[in-house]
C-alpha cells in the first residue's frame, strides 16, 4: 500500500507521483497506440519505397531509404481511381442529404403524440430485429429496375434506425416552452422543426451526419450485388478490385515459394492511402463530434 | 419498446396535444367519437407527412423483402415469387443435411463465441486503464488513435493485413530476421487454423477503441465524491478499481454482454467477406458467406439460399428477443 501514497488525496490533484504501475501502464497503452498506427505507416512505406529496395529488406522497416512516387503517379493516372472518387463522393453528399433529411423528419415526427405513434413506432424497431434476407432483397432491387444505377448506392439505405431513435429521443427532451410560443404565435411544424429544434440540435446533427457520410463513404456491399459497370462503382469496389487482384495472384502460388508481384503491392498501397486520405485529414480535428453521438443516445448501435 | 415509449411520453407532453383530445391510454375507455379521432388526426396532419418518406423507404426496402421470405417454402420459378409451387419444407430438410450449412453454421458460433471470450473483456479493461492515464492531453490522443481504425471499411483493412501478413508482409519479414526457418513456408492469410484468431484479433484491432468510449462515459457518470471519499479513507489503485469503478460500470458491462448474444448469429459479413479465400472456407466460412456464394457464385437455387437466411434470421430474431427481455429484466431501457 506504500506506493499508493500519493492516491490519498482526491483525484484530480494527484499528478506528483509516478509509480511503477503508471509507467506499465502507459505504455501498454503507447504500445497498443502504436500497434494501431504501425500498419498504416508500413503502408505508406510500401508506397514510397522501391520495390526492389523493399524486396531485399530484412527486418522491420521504420524509414524508407529512398522515396519514389511512381506508384502514385499510376494511381493517379487511372481512370479508375477517379471515376471511383467522384462516385463516392455524389453518393456521399447525396446519400448523406437523404439519410438525413429522413432521419430528422421522422425523429421529429414520433415526438408528437398523434394517433398511431406506438404502431408506427413499432414498425420502424422491428426490422432491426428481423430482415427478409439476401434473396428477397435482390429480387425486389431488381424489381425496381435499379440494378445498374447509382441509385442503389444510397436509396435502398433510407434511414440508420439507431441513429433515428437517438435523436428523436434528443429532440424530445429539448424543452417545450419554445415550441409552445412558437406555436401560439402560430408558426408550422415545419417552421417549429426548421427554425427551433434544429438550430437547438447542430452537434448532435453534425455527429449523425458525420456517421452518415462515413457509412456512405464506406459503401460497397450494394456495389458489388448490384452495380455491373465498372464506371458506377465507388472507391470502395474499385480498392477491392485493386487488392483482390493481387490477393488472387499470390493464392495461386505455392506458399513460400514465388512471392507475389511487388510492384503492384506498391500500387494498391498507395490506392490505400489515396482512398482513406480525406478520412486521415478529417479525423483529427472532427474527432469531437466522432465520438460524441454513443454517449449521446442511451441506446448503443 | 414500453420503455422508451415511456420515457419519451414523459419527455414529450407536446404542446397543442393535451387541449385537442385524451391521451392514447385513456382513449379506449371513452367511446369512439369518430369526430374527435379526425380532428386529432387532421391536427397532426403535417407531423403525417413528415413522416410518409421514411415510412415509404422502410416499407419498400424492410417489409417488402419479408413478403419475398415465402420463397424458403417454395420452389423457385422465374414466373416470381407468387407464382412458384410450394415444397413442403423440402429445403429445410435438405439444409440440415448438407455439409456447407453445418460447417457455416459451426463456424459462425465458434467465431462468434471467441470474439465474445477474447473480444468482449478488453475494451473494458483498455477503458479502465485509459481512465489510470493522469494526463489529460494523452488520453485524447490515445483515444484518437484507437478510434480511428472503426471508421475505415473492411476492403480497405483487407489490403493493410495483406500487407501486414501477406507473403511479402513485414510480419514475416520480421519473423524471418528472427529465425528463417520459421518463416520458410509462410502462410498465415491462407492458414485455415490460423484463420479464426486472425478475425478475432483483427476485429479487436480495430473496434477495441470504439468500444471504450461507452464504458469511458460510464466511468464518467459515477460520482466524484465517492473516488474522493475513497482517497480520504486510503483506498489504493486496486481498491479504488474493484469497489468504485467496476460496481460503477458493471450495468453497463451488463447490457453489452446481452447485446453481443443477441447477435451472435452474425459473424460478421463484412470483415469474413473481405478476408477469407478458399483454403479458409472449411474454419471461417459463416452463414452469411455461405449464403452469399450459393447465391451467386453456383448455380444459385434461391429457394434453398432464402431457406438459409431465413433459418439465420429466425434464431437471430430469438436472441435478439431474448437479449431484450434480459436486458428489461436487468433494469435498463430497452427498444422494444
Amino acid at each position: 500500500m506504500k506506493k499508493d501514497n500519493s492516491l490519498i488525496r482526491p483525484q484530480r490533484s494527484r499528478l506528483n507521483r509516478f509509480g511503477v504501475v503508471d509507467i506499465v501502464l502507459s505504455a501498454f497503452l503507447i504500445l497498443f497506440g502504436l500497434m494501431i498506427l504501425y500498419p498504416f505507416w508500413n503502408v505508406i512505406l510500401v508506397s514510397v519505397t522501391p520495390t526492389t529496395i523493399y524486396a531485399q529488406h530484412r527486418g522491420m522497416m521504420l524509414w524508407p531509404p529512398k522515396i519514389i512516387w511512381d506508384a502514385y503517379k499510376t494511381t493517379f493516372r487511372s481512370s479508375l481511381i477517379w471515376s471511383g472518387y467522384r462516385n463516392t463522393i455524389i453518393i456521399t453528399v447525396l446519400g448523406t442529404a437523404y439519410n438525413m433529411a429522413l432521419t430528422i423528419l421522422a425523429a421529429y415526427a414520433l415526438t408528437k403524440d398523434f394517433i398511431g405513434n406506438r404502431v408506427i413506432r413499432f414498425l420502424i424497431i422491428f426490422p432491426l430485429y428481423f430482415s427478409g434476407g439476401l434473396i428477397p432483397y435482390y429480387l425486389l432491387i431488381q424489381d425496381l429496375k435499379l440494378i445498374n444505377t447509382i441509385w442503389v448506392l444510397f436509396l435502398p439505405t433510407g434511414v440508420n434506425i439507431m441513429y433515428l431513435l437517438i435523436i428523436s429521443n434528443y429532440f424530445a427532451s429539448l424543452p417545450d416552452a419554445l415550441e409552445d410560443s412558437a406555436r401560439i404565435d402560430g408558426a408550422s411544424d415545419f417552421r417549429i422543426l426548421f427554425q427551433i429544434i434544429l438550430p437547438l440540435s447542430l452537434p448532435l446533427l453534425a455527429t449523425f451526419t458525420l456517421y452518415y457520410a462515413v457509412e456512405r463513404w464506406n459503401e460497397w456491399y450494394n456495389a458489388m450485388l448490384f452495380v455491373k459497370s465498372v464506371s458506377l462503382w465507388p472507391l470502395q469496389n474499385v480498392l477491392r478490385t485493386i487488392i483482390n487482384d493481387v490477393t488472387v495472384m499470390a493464392s495461386q502460388n505455392i506458399p513460400g515459394q514465388v512471392r507475389p508481384d511487388i510492384a503492384s503491392d506498391n500500387i494498391k498501397m498507395s490506392s490505400i492511402i489515396v482512398s482513406m486520405l480525406p478520412m486521415m485529414m478529417l479525423y483529427p480535428f472532427l474527432q469531437r463530434y466522432f465520438l460524441s453521438g454513443l454517449t449521446l443516445g442511451a441506446v448503443k448501435e | 419498446m414500453a420503455e422508451i415509449q415511456q420515457q419519451l411520453g414523459t419527455a414529450m407532453s407536446p404542446g397543442g396535444a393535451a387541449a385537442i383530445g385524451p391521451s392514447p391510454g385513456r382513449r379506449s375507455r371513452e367511446p369512439l367519437n369518430w369526430k374527435r379521432i379526425g380532428k386529432r388526426i387532421w391536427r397532426y396532419k403535417w407531423i403525417y407527412v413528415m413522416m410518409l418518406p421514411t415510412l415509404l423507404v422502410i416499407f419498400i426496402f424492410r417489409y417488402i423483402p419479408m413478403y419475398g421470405l415465402q420463397l424458403a417454402f417454395k420452389n423457385y420459378k422465374l414466373a416470381g415469387i407468387a407464382a412458384s409451387p410450394w415444397n413442403d419444407f423440402a429445403h429445410f430438410k435438405r439444409m440440415l443435411g448438407y455439409p456447407g450449412f453445418m460447417q457455416a453454421l459451426q463456424n459462425t458460433l465458434i467465431i462468434s463465441m471467441m470474439r465474445i471470450v477474447i473480444g468482449f473483456p478488453f475494451p473494458i479493461i483498455l477503458a479502465l486503464m485509459i481512465n489510470e492515464v493522469r494526463l489529460r492531453r494523452s488520453k485524447r490522443v490515445l483515444q484518437t488513435i484507437y478510434t480511428f481504425p472503426h471508421f475505415l471499411s473492411w476492403v480497405l483493412l483487407a489490403g493493410i493485413m495483406l500487407n501486414m501478413f501477406g507473403q511479402a508482409g513485414i510480419v514475416r519479414k520480421v519473423i524471418e530476421a528472427i529465425n528463417p526457418a520459421w518463416a520458410a513456408d509462410w502462410n498465415l492469410l491462407y492458414d485455415a487454423g490460423a484463420y479464426r484468431w486472425m478475425v478475432v484479433f483483427s476485429d479487436m484491432w480495430k473496434e477495441a477503441g470504439w468500444g471504450t468510449i461507452i464504458y469511458l462515459a460510464a466511468i464518467a457518470g459515477i460520482d466524484e465524491a465517492l473516488f474522493e471519499a475513497a482517497a480520504i479513507d486510503g483506498a489504493g489503485r486496486g481498491q479504488r478499481i474493484r469497489h468504485i469503478l467496476l460496481p460503477g460500470i458493471i450495468g453497463m458491462i451488463a447490457i453489452q454482454f446481452v447485446l453481443r448474444i443477441g447477435s451472435m448469429m452474425e459473424g460478421g459479413f463484412d470483415q469474413i467477406f473481405n478476408t477469407y479465400n478458399e483454403p479458409v472456407y472449411r474454419t471461417g466460412d459463416i452463414i452469411d458467406t455461405f449464403v452469399y456464394r450459393m447465391t451467386f457464385q453456383r448455380g444459385a437455387d434461391m429457394g434453398f439460399t432464402t431457406a438459409v437466411g431465413l433459418f439465420k434470421n429466425v434464431v437471430n430474431f430469438a436472441l435478439l428477443l431474448m437479449a431484450n427481455a434480459i436486458t428489461r429484466a436487468l433494469g435498463q431501457r430497452t427498444l422494444w
